[in-house]
Order: C-alpha cells, then structure tokens, then sequence
C-alpha cells in the first residue's frame, strides 16, 4: 500500500519548485530583454492573425441545491487549498451529478477525470478558480487539474498534484510551442517546459494518476493514444526532466501570479497557442473520425506503438542503503 | 599459417581472467566461450547450443525477476512453454525505451534495484536526493557495472549488468572482433582508443572497451577526461541554455588537439614500423583523414594495421557517408586494408556483437548464443531477406532480462552473399526506425567531442 502522508515530499517539492521557477524567470527575463524588439512585434496579434474565439460549453453545468452531499475535511489531501476549493458549489453539484458517495471511488474518480479530460478544453489563460473553470469549460492544464482534484475531493477521495519539467515530443511541441515565436525562443533558451502536471487520486490504498490535459482529440493530432485514468503522460508524449518529479497537496505559490503576469507581458503569445490548440482539436476529430472512432483509432495507435512496457512495481530492496 | 583454433586459443589464453571457470559454466557460458569461433559453427549445433542457452535465460529471469516474470505473465508465455528452438520467438520482447524510463534521485535507485535479475550487491547511496550519476557510482561502488547510452532526447538507457556479465560482454566482443580479424591479431600491437577511457566513463561505448586494453600491447586514449552524465546529455540534447553551450565549447576546446595528437601518434608508429589497431567511432577517423588530405599527408599501414569501427556512420555534422566510402578513405589515406576496416553492430541493451567478414563486410551475428530477429510493424517475426525492426534475445545477460526490440530497422540474411560462413548476417546499412531518437556510441562520442571536427 502507497503511502499517503508527503509533508517531506512537499517540502522537497518546494525546493526543486523554487529552483525551476527561478531558472524559467530568469530565462524569460533574458528571452524578453534579447528580444525585445520581437516582443513589441507579437505580444499583441497582428491584424492580419486568427483571433481565439472560445469553444462553446460541452457540458451542462448542474445546478447547486442546498443538501447535496460532500466531504467537508480538514483532512490533508481532502482540504481546500489554493485555486483548488471542492466547497465550491458548482464542485459540489458537479460531484453530485458524477455519482459521488453512490459509486466506488474507482469509478467516481474516472468519471471526474472523464469529465475533466474529455468535456473540457485546454485554454491559455490566467489561473483562477475551479469554480471559474467549470463555469467557462476550458482552462489551463493545472485549471483542468484542479477540477479532477476538487471533484475527487468533493466525493471525499484524498487527491493531489503531480509536478514535472518537461520535455515534449515533436507533434505536441509544434503545436503548443513552436507555434508562438516568443515561447519557442522561451522553451529554446531552457531546453525544457517549466512545469507540467497531472493530478493523483488515492484510491484502494495506491495513487492512481489522472493527466487531464488533452482531449481525445488533441491526442488524435499528435498521433499518440488516448489515455485512460492510471495511465501517465510520462513515457507517451511527454518526458520529465530527471530530477524535477514534485507532489504537493496544493498548487504551489508564485504559478498563479506568473500565469498572470505572462498574459500580461505577450497575450497574443497566449492567444496564438489557443488558436494552435483549436486547430489541433478540428485536426484531431478528422482523424479519428476517418479512423472509424476513437476506440478504433486508439487500437491502431497502440497496435503501431508496439508491446506494452514492463511495469516496475517500486518495492524496497533490502540491499539498497540510503543514508542522508 | 596458424589455425583458427590455436589463434583463438591463444586470444583465451591472454583473455583469462574474462572466462569464468568451467565448473560454473552455465549453458549461456558454453555458448559463448565454448566454440573456438563463433562464426563457423555448424548450425545445428549452434542452434541446439542457443536453445538450450537462450531458455536457460528465460528461465532465470522468469524466476529472479519480479518485473519481468509480471510482464510474461500478462503475454501468458512460462518456461514451460518453450519446447522447441522456434518456440523461442514466444519469449516477451521489451521494448528499448523501457530502460530509458527511468525516475529521479532514490527512486532511480530503487527502479534499478527492481530491473535487476537475481541477488545484487549492498548498495549505499548517499544523500537525500542521489543525482544520476551519484546512484550510479553507488551501483558500480558496489561491483556493479551500470552503464548508459544516450539519445539525442537527452535521455539515457540505462543498463546494469553485474560483473559477470560485463566481464562476458566484453569477451564476447573482444572474441568476436578478433575471429573476423583472424589471422592479424597478436599482442605486440599499438593501439587508439577513439572513446571514452572505460575507466573515467559509464558511457557504455566506451565502457565496453576495456577488453581492449588487455587485447594488445599498449593503447592510447582519444578522450581521457572525467564524463559525468550531465555533460553527455547537454551534449546529445541539443539544448541552447548558457550551460549546455558551455559544455559544448569546452568540449570543441578540448577536442581541438586531439585530431593532432592522433596524427602524431601514427606518425610515429608509421616511422617506428609498428602495427596499430584503431578501435572507436568512424567521425574520429574521418577527421584525421580530412586533417591528413588538408595536409596533403597520407600513411602506409597496409601490412600493420586494422582499423575496428562502431556506432554509426554520421562523420560530420548533417553527413552520413556510406561505409564502402568510408574504407575507401582509410586505405587511401591511411593505407589501412578494406579488409581490415571492420564495423561492429552492437548495443548498450545487448551482449551480442555483430561484426563484418573480411570478405563482404556483412554484419555476422554471434548466433550460438544470441538470436537476431526482425519484426514487422506489428512486432511479429518477419522472415529472412525482410527490412524490419531490430530485435533479439541474448542468452549472455544474466542481470537482467536481454530479450529487447530497438529502434533500428535492419535487413537479416539466412547467410553472407559474400563469404562462406553459414549463420544469419545483417546487411551492412543499418537506420533508425521513424520516430526513434538518433543515438549510437558513434553519435555520442561525436557530440561529446565536439559539434563538428572540421568537416
């Protein structure tokens, strides 16, 4: 059985954080100040760019009524904590509607990442509240994150935050990257993304992971499979930075006022990502759908893709001695 | 002339210590240590050799590998299963990229710990958060040889072999090379070394070559500094960060000389009448050649020296020359015969060595104990004459399950066109597969070298 207290996990977290928050400040201050000239060119969109329009809600949101059952715990994983409140009525009714408290844990926490992953849409903006999120459909991926947690939460299942620096395959990087100038000089000057993340739920004594960011679709676009609930991004389309594999219980301080002041310094960066984004969703339904679906798509891919990997199951060896 | 038999007992003579005794022979060791040359064995003997060598592996890993045996057992396939030489294309495969998923400080200790086969040694690691190469030299401070290969992700493929199986591995390169060089080798040789010295690296191209070292008389080392991981991968990445260009010029600063310093030393050799045998990546060769023409200098080791190349053909940034070019340009310049230009075709996953003949420059498997295959895309056995991926089973890895997929794509010959050896051979091109990193010891060392070495 996993365990599930972190406070030393989090406290390591916070430290390989802090160190790539710095290293991603200062390169964007250097990116910025070397380009200064390309920054005045496009951190607004040129009249003659596509402008984002947001996708239509794919989900009704269920009314909130007084009554409705959730888990209201001080508990550590259970909690509210920053930008992430499952006390949040639209939380609770969403929870309510997703079976929570009448379905197994298993089931409820992949009808929340179903929800999360596949009714919403990724969207480059400031990071702001679950609430927020769900009442708009889409958000960033720690916003879409957010919403898996908080729901899982809601319904009384311990969740919490997974962190990593990336490295991405070529497809992802060239829609979510290369497609804006300032950010492909941004990811360039690192070698690597920030931060990335996937959200974990603990369920039957294990965490299980749920990466929520991409729809179907977008993983259609890039010809990789769609991932399931357990299944990581890590090893299929992105790949982390040794090192830099962070948990904590609540989304660390600092990404929500950087998320801000990014928008703040190149909209039209942000803005070009989520046309890209936009883009790849139309791609990735055509594919599936000349595929014949996303099961017979997904079948394919995986089929291309090859023998599964073995699964390390990470016990204790006795021979191994750690000393600090 | 010396027969076979005795030029190669004196190679195990001088070899020993790589040879565990007898009595401990399992019948992977039988396969491989056995035949006095590894390449003319009858083929049903060599098969029966293989079966019972290759299921001997199966069957450790399947009992003494927790994570291996779950993924037999998910594919359904047991020792029991294997009954006939073909029920060997039943064993489960794994795909390379698995040893290249790999976690981050304890935890990679731990992944190691449970990629292992068997019993390992005590290790103890230090500190709360081990880096890559700390839980590394923890392994090898123990008696292991964990060593690694990197891609141009940055990523490294990780692989830990005990000492018995380094020790095998390295023999059954050094034997294989020194068979298909027959009847040129003895002792009284000088020797280059155009890699990582296997002392001051865990780069498996280098590692590997520490047999080398014991082959001949004296060798000499083209990149004889300390190389941490951190500077392989900035190297491979690609990365444009301040550091990773750091590490990049350093690397060209040092590497300036060591074109002229390799010059030197044939220039000497040459004068002195000595023999030479240079053993590394062909990038290097290529730039004491290109070095040489600009000269308008060339070397006649016609009668006195071989030239052992490995890893890939990428002589200089964005140029891939053919190998048929490239031993033109040996003989040309260094005056080294076509027929002593040989590549060798092997893998930080694999203990198997392929190496050309002399006669077609065909890559030879060591098939007594090690079966090369080839898939289709949907990782079924194709048959002989097919271009496929790359695969196979290694019954010479004891510490951990040798049964892998890579991401080349080659074209396997029942026989040599050329030369009347009787196993199965690889055609002498070999690609990576769409979709796969580019790697190879070659491209490795080239990046650690330097971008680009004046070509």
């Amino acid at each position: 059985m996993a365990a599930i207290s972190g406070r030393g996990e989090d406290l390591r977290g916070y430290a390989t954080y802090a160190t790539l928050m710095l290293k991603g400040a200062l390169s964007l201050s250097k990116t910025l100040v070397t380009n200064a000239g390309d920054v005045v060119k496009l951190r607004q969109i040129r009249p003659a760019e596509q402008h984002y329009v947001r996708p239509a809600q794919r989900y009704e949101l269920p009314v909130y009524e007084p009554g409705m059952q959730y888990c209201r715990s001080s508990e550590r994983y259970l909690r509210p904590t920053r930008f992430c409140n499952p006390w949040e009525p639209e939380v609770i009714a969403l929870a309510n509607k997703l079976g929570g408290f009448r379905v197994s844990d298993y089931e409820f926490a992949q009808a929340a990442f179903e929800h999360a992953k596949e009714k919403m849409t990724l969207e480059i903006c400031p990071l702001d509240s679950v609430g927020e999120a769900l009442r708009r459909g889409t958000g960033t991926c720690f916003h879409l994150i957010s919403v898996f947690i908080a729901l899982c939460r809601a319904a009384g299942i311990k969740a919490r935050y997974k962190m990593y620096a990336i490295n991405m395959i070529q497809a992802w990087q060239a829609a979510v990257v290369d497609v804006d100038p300032l950010t492909k000089k941004w990811y360039d000057s690192l070698g690597y993304f920030v931060i990335e993340g996937e959200g974990e739920a603990y369920i039957d004594g294990r965490w299980v992971v749920a990466h929520v960011g991409p729809t179907k679709e977008r993983q259609a676009a890039a010809g990789i499979p769609i991932t399931r609930f357990g299944e990581d991004s890590l090893g299929i389309w992105f790949h982390a930075r040794p090192g830099t594999i962070m948990r904590f219980e609540s989304i660390p301080p600092g990404l929500g006022g950087g998320s801000r002041t990014l928008h703040r310094i190149a909209p039209g960066s942000m803005e070009r990502i989520n046309v890209s984004i936009q883009k790849q969703i139309q791609l990735g339904r055509e594919i599936i759908a000349a595929a014949g679906g996303p099961e017979a798509y997904d079948r394919r891919v995986r089929e291309a893709a090859g023998p599964s990997l073995p699964k390390v199951e990470m016990k204790a060896r006795q021979e191994i001695t750690f000393t600090e | 002339m010396e027969t076979i038999a005795d030029y190669m007992h004196r190679f195990e003579t001088r070899l020993s210590a790589y040879i565990p005794p007898r009595s401990s022979w399992t019948p992977a060791d039988e396969a491989l240590f056995g035949p006095s040359d590894l390449f003319r064995m009858p083929l049903d003997q060599a098969e029966a050799l293989r079966f019972k060598a290759i299921k001997y592996a199966f069957d450790l890993h399947y009992t003494c590998n927790d994570t291996y045996r779950t993924f037999c057992t998910e594919a359904g396939i047991a020792p029991d299963d294997l009954k006939h030489p073909d029920d060997l294309d039943k064993i489960p495969l794994i795909p390379d990229r698995f040893f290249k998923e790999h976690p981050a400080g304890k935890d990679f200790a731990i992944w190691l710990g449970n990629i292992i086969t068997g019993e390992m040694p005590r290790v103890v690691i230090n500190g709360s958060n081990p880096s890559f190469d700390e839980v590394i030299k923890a392994f090898n401070q123990a008696g292991m040889v964990v060593a690694y290969s990197s891609g141009t992700s940055g990523r490294h493929t990780v692989i830990p072999r005990d000492q018995r199986t380094y020790n095998t591995s390295q023999f059954a390169a050094g034997k294989s090379v020194i068979t298909m060089a027959y009847p040129e080798w003895d002792s009284d040789i000088y020797g280059y070394l155009l890699m990582p010295n296997p002392r001051k690296t865990n780069v498996f191209a280098g590692k590997v070559c520490g047999i080398y070292f014991d082959t001949i008389k004296e060798v000499r080392v083209a990149i004889d500094r300390d190389l941490p991981a951190e500077v392989v991968r900035l190297a491979m990445s690609g990365e444009n960060s301040l550091r990773a260009r750091a590490v990049r010029l350093f690397n060209k600063l040092n590497s300036l000389r060591m074109v002229d310093k390799i010059i030197r030393w044939l220039a000497h050799h040459h004068n002195a009448g000595n023999k030479i045998a240079l053993v590394g990546a062909p990038f290097l060769v290529s730039a004491v050649i290109h070095k040489l023409r600009e000269q308008g200098r060339s070397f006649d080791f016609s009668q006195r020296g071989a030239l052992v190349t490995g890893g890939g053909w990428k002589a200089f940034e964005d140029q891939r020359i053919g190998t048929t070019e490239f031993r033109k340009q040996v003989q040309e310049t260094l005056g080294i015969q076509e027929n002593y230009c040989l590549d060798v075709y092997g893998m930080v996953e694999g203990n198997g060595w392929m190496v050309h003949c002399q006669e077609g420059h065909y890559l030879h498997a060591p098939y007594s104990y090690y079966k090369p295959m080839v898939l289709d895309e949907d990782n079924n056995p194709l048959g002989y004459g097919e271009w496929g991926r790359y695969a196979f089973l290694d019954a010479a890895a004891t510490s951990y399950p040798g049964f892998i997929i890579t991401g080349d794509m080659v074209r396997l010959l029942e026989r040599c066109p050329v030369c009347d050896r009787p196993g199965p051979v690889l055609e002498p091109e070999v690609r990576r597969a769409a979709g796969e990193d580019t790697r190879g010891c070659a491209e490795e060392v080239r990046r650690v070298v330097s971008a680009d070495l004046g070509g």
